[in-house]
């Protein structure tokens, strides 16, 4: 790929997820399944549990990655199909790749920003101090991005009703919420669960975020660094199958 | 003349229904193109590979010069598509779907303004480009559909069934417009099952029937291939019930469709036809208003070649045999 190729695709990704960020933000459905939801959660299973305000950040942050990042691809391509935008994209001179960072990239967006509201509330309302405010950066991104590519893996099956796939997508983050150390720390949890938790992305992501909030975690920051990088890249593999599978399909 | 399309072997299976099966054409560049088919015969799964929508089973495509396997980023920059369903992003207003289709295409950031300018101008538009499009019609919808696909200037425009369910002003633009573009230089793929729009916009035709192509020709070639679909139309006075069956005893008639008013007989030889009819008239007391030959349409030629059945001989009646009975007639 030369170099004007790649300074275009770069562009028209930043144009795609703009747009998306611009159309889909405030749609009902983002609302609720992104935004409402993290929060509504966290009250209702943290209140009267008495963990200090940082930890409650820190478990807060990583329930909003995981629930507002992951919701945008179940949601907005299923809908794009079915409206017959998302012919628009694949027409468009772009790559498959370039499409794919482009979601994951509203993911991400979405995400931060959500975060954003998450941070803000604990530091000004509850009164934490961020231990390490530039690795809080990085892990919310990396977290995002995570969680994002994720979510595109179930936008990227083959279907024009987001129904199809937002109920197994859900059903996952439900999963990873309970096996990932969010509400029992990694240090207490048995064995075979601590097995568990070590294959869930949110396990590191917590981790990460504890890192950064609190000063420090249960795992190396480093593992927690490498391996959400290497699921993030993973995560795309399969959306990238399933996109060439839906062309094949005529989806 | 270049070759704008180059379609050959190309193949579709869903699982293991066969939807285009092994088909080969070309497009030649300025051309305006038709593509004819009834609903399932294979036109939308055809376009979808031409536009890089649907992956091919079989076959290769070049697009002005691209394969579109290895070299399809290129092919996409000089394409614009326009679907059936007006894909126009519902919650942006007109301006910025047209900003967004710009940036899309790369179109150089110092013209965007412009060109989207000149397009909600030429479309009837203008005044509305601030509303969201979801409080467009269906018309207004479809005209920002196709600026949204000509914003890049594309060397070539996919349109598949552009027309159906829009008023006739709006047809009648539509029309204008890819002319307009034709004669500047725009090669034009029209995907469509309204034949008087292929008949009155496209330079050549292919048909498609049952995933295969059937025909490709001129409009002008295509009918003129098919004698059978000529026809004698009649306007008799008192229209009886018996004149149905009467006329489609008359030796050469092959079919007789009831048209309003008329009768229309389609025959191999019109002008021996006319006589029988004009005797048939005579004999019956009956008064001839209007009596006319017609050659036959790209309508005809459609249904006769994806089975609808136009010009299939019912008739047995031998001609020299009908015409020796009429001498002797004549004689008593």
């Amino acid at each position: 790929m030369n170099l004007q190729r790649l300074r275009d695709e770069l562009a028209i990704a930043w144009t795609v997820a703009v747009k998306d960020v611009r159309v889909y933000y405030l749609t009902p459905g983002m609302i609720m399944f992104g935004f409402l939801m993290p929060f509504l959660m966290f009250f209702s299973i943290s209140t009267g549990r008495g963990i200090s305000a940082a930890q409650g950040v820190t478990r807060l942050l990583a329930m909003t990655l995981l629930f507002t990042a992951a919701a945008a691809g179940p949601f907005v391509i299923p809908m794009e199909r079915r409206l017959g935008t998302y012919d628009r994209l694949l027409a468009a001179p772009m790559s498959l790749t370039t499409l794919l960072l482009s979601k994951t990239a509203m993911g991400t967006f979405f995400a931060v920003l959500v975060a954003m509201v998450s941070i803000l509330a604990g530091v000004l309302v509850f009164g934490v101090q961020i231990a390490r405010p530039w690795l809080l950066l990085v892990s919310v991104l990396l977290g995002s991005f995570v969680f994002s590519a994720l979510g595109l893996i179930f936008g990227s099956i083959p279907t024009r009703n987001p129904g199809n796939v937002q109920m197994p997508s859900t059903i996952l983050r439900w999963a990873l919420l309970f096996i990932s150390g969010v509400f029992v720390p990694l240090d207490k949890m048995a064995p075979v669960a601590r097995a568990v938790a070590y294959l869930s992305p949110l396990t590191y992501a917590q981790d990460l975020m504890s890192h950064a909030v609190v000063g420090q975690g249960v795992l190396s920051l480093w593992l927690d660094l490498g391996v959400l990088l290497l699921m993030g890249v993973l995560f795309l593999w399969p959306s990238f199958r399933l996109h060439q599978r839906g062309r094949v399909l005529g989806y | 003349m270049k070759n704008t399309i180059e379609v050959e072997n190309l193949t579709k299976y869903y699982d293991k229904f066969l939807a285009v099966d092994h088909i080969n054409f070309t497009v030649k560049q300025g051309e305006i193109f038709g593509f004819l088919g009834p609903n399932g015969a294979g036109k939308t799964t055809t376009q979808r590979m031409l536009t890089t929508l649907l992956t091919p089973s079989e076959g290769t495509i070049r697009i002005l010069g691209h394969d579109l396997r290895s070299e399809a980023w290129e092919a996409k920059r000089q394409i614009g598509l326009v679907p059936e369903e007006s894909n126009v992003y519902t919650e942006l207003t007109a301006w910025d779907n047209l900003m967004f289709t710009a940036s899309l295409y790369r179109v150089p950031r110092a013209e965007h303004a412009a060109r989207a300018q000149e397009l909600l101008e030429t479309f009837g538009l203008w005044e509305k480009r601030d509303l969201k499009v979801e409080n467009f019609s269906k018309g207004m919808r479809r005209r920002m559909s196709i600026a949204m696909a000509i914003i890049h200037k594309p060397a070539l425009l996919f349109l598949d069934e552009p027309t159906p369910g829009l008023d006739a002003q709006s047809i009648r633009f539509i029309w204008e417009l890819i002319r307009r573009m034709n004669a500047e230089g725009t090669t034009i793929f029209l995907s469509t099952h309204q034949i008087e729009e292929a008949n009155q916009l496209c330079e050549r035709v292919a048909i498609i029937s049952h995933g295969k192509i059937a025909a490709i020709d001129t409009p002008e070639r295509l009918k003129a291939s098919f004698r059978r679909a000529q026809s004698v139309e009649a306007a008799l006075e008192p229209e009886e019930a018996g004149n149905g069956p009467g006329l489609a005893a008359l030796p050469g008639v092959t079919t007789q469709v009831k048209v309003g008013d008329k009768w229309r007989l389609y025959t191999e030889d019109p002008s021996a036809l006319l006589p029988r009819v004009v005797h048939y008239a005579e004999e019956r007391d009956l008064r001839l208003i209007s009596l006319n030959t017609l050659g036959p349409s790209l309508e005809d030629v459609f249904l006769e070649i994806t089975g609808g059945q136009v010009g299939v001989v019912q008739n047995s009646v031998d001609a020299s045999e009908f015409d020796k009975q009429q001498k002797m007639r004549g004689k008593r």
